[in-house]
């Protein structure tokens, strides 16, 4: 598991995919940020932590995308699937390797409240929270785009399947649509909204539910790639 | 020991594998042979688990490769048909993360053999096919495999790399059980301890391979016309 592990990390570092846009990522967010604090002059992590979600389903899919659809085009899976080691073995490194540059790309954005902490005082364990939330968000997303590379060896498909479906979950989900939908309809979508869930981290509230939502919808997805990974045809 | 027993293997109404069925033994050099299409490579993907018999069973030294997987394939060394590997990687690296799977502590002693100290730093995209092609060679011989499925492992690589291929694998046969596909008949009469050859799925010989020059290619196009 660490040899896979070490390989798939190395292999994304070497990617243009994974050096530029986790930089893109931090950048941007770094200049929404500033604009904030400059333009309007509002020096809070709330726009920041309202942002970064929108941006996540974007870059988790664009990292993920080759990870299994690529090893299926070029046939490294046969490689892979003929070494002794085991489906869950192989979907846990590349989920681990990619939530490693997640995590290295969200630890670049810690300059916006290193920044803010200079200019006004800071509640420390709300950040900590709040970022733990965008991990556990990452890693929802991760699971489930990655379950969308193991179903389909296209990785430019794997990319757009996994950004439509996280966006419409998203979006769905928000107030956005709050207006539009029927109550018992948006009722529904906001119990399961990624977005409802990570606020509870925003507020700096480890909420239980919140925490089990996470976990299980993580877990499932893992599961649901390991199956595909297992199916012999 | 491996066993096939009467396997199928079907692709929606396509018959890939027909009624397959041989033994082979530690020390046996088996050489696979049939022309495209005719079930070679799916017979050996079959043998790693890498896909499941429609109808069938094989066992490799009693074991099922599809529900006892990673104890088939610690022992099991594989070099897939057109060779695949991750480009973006070097030689070192590609070969380090498959001897740290394969718990392969002497890689030296087979980038040595293999002659692909000199490519050694370099990035296996910018190989030539005689490169890749021993890049996964050594990979397959990484942990000592008891068992190895060679399809096609002289496949674009000049006679004497050829040459360094089939010497390699009648020294690697003395404890193993060696199966490699090919089209080159020849081959088989310079390693080859027993000849398999397959058309259309089905096995049309399983035997000693025949004596004397030209006499494997007599008796293949006598068999596969009359297939």
């Amino acid at each position: 598991m660490k040899a896979l592990y070490k390989k798939e990390l190395m292999q994304l570092l070497n990617s243009p995919v994974g050096y530029s846009v986790p930089i893109v990522f931090a950048l941007f967010l770094g200049y929404l940020f500033i604009k904030d604090v400059f333009i309007i002059g509002s020096a809070s992590l709330k726009p920041f932590f309202s942002i970064a979600p929108w941006l996540l389903f974007v870059l988790v899919p664009a990292l993920s995308m080759r990870s299994i659809s690529e090893e299926k085009r070029a046939n490294t899976i046969e490689v892979l699937l003929t070494l002794p080691l085991s489906e869950g073995t192989i979907v846990l490194a590349k989920l681990l390797s990619l939530f490693t540059l997640i995590a290295i790309t969200l630890g670049l954005t810690l300059s916006v409240p290193l920044v803010l902490g200079l200019i006004s005082s800071l509640y420390v364990p709300e950040i900590i929270i709040g970022y733990g939330g965008l991990l556990l968000l990452s890693l929802l997303y991760l699971s489930f785009s990655l379950y969308i590379s193991a179903r389909v060896s296209n990785q430019i498909a794997s990319f757009a399947i996994s950004v439509i479906i996280l966006f419409l979950v998203t979006t769905l989900s928000s107030d956005f649509l709050a207006n539009i939908l029927p109550k018992s309809v948006q009722d529904i979508l906001i119990l399961g909204s990624p977005l409802l869930h990570l606020d509870n981290f925003v507020k700096g509230v480890v909420d239980f539910r919140s925490l089990s939502y996470f976990i299980l919808l993580i877990v499932i997805f893992f599961k649901f790639t390991v199956t595909e990974l297992q199916k012999r045809i | 020991m491996i066993e096939l027993l009467r396997v199928f293997k079907r692709f929606g109404m396509k018959g890939a594998v027909l009624d397959i069925s041989f033994k082979a033994q530690q020390g046996e050099i088996i050489g696979f042979v049939g022309p495209n299409g005719a079930g070679k490579t799916t017979t050996m993907r079959l043998i790693t688990g890498f896909l499941k018999p429609t109808e069938g069973k094989i066992k490799i030294d009693n074991k099922n490769p599809i529900t006892d997987r990673l104890s088939i394939l610690s022992h099991l060394g594989y070099l897939p048909e057109n060779n695949p590997l991750p480009g973006d990687m070097t030689v070192k690296e590609y070969l380090s993360f498959i001897s740290n799977v394969k718990k392969e502590d002497k890689i030296e002693k087979i980038i040595e053999e293999l002659r692909i100290d000199e490519v050694y730093e370099k990035k296996i995209e910018q190989l030539s096919r005689g490169y890749k092609q021993r890049v996964g060679l050594a990979a397959a011989l990484c942990g000592k495999p008891d068992i190895l499925l060679l399809d096609e492992p002289t496949s674009g690589l000049d006679p004497i790399e050829q040459d360094v291929i089939k010497d390699l694998i009648k020294k690697l046969a003395k404890k193993r059980i060696v199966i490699f596909s090919t089209h080159i008949l020849s081959e088989i009469e310079d390693v080859a301890t027993r000849l398999l050859i397959i058309n259309r799925g089905s096995l049309l010989f399983d035997g000693t391979k025949p004596k004397g020059k030209g006499s494997v290619e007599a008796l293949f196009k006598k068999l596969i016309k009359k297939s």
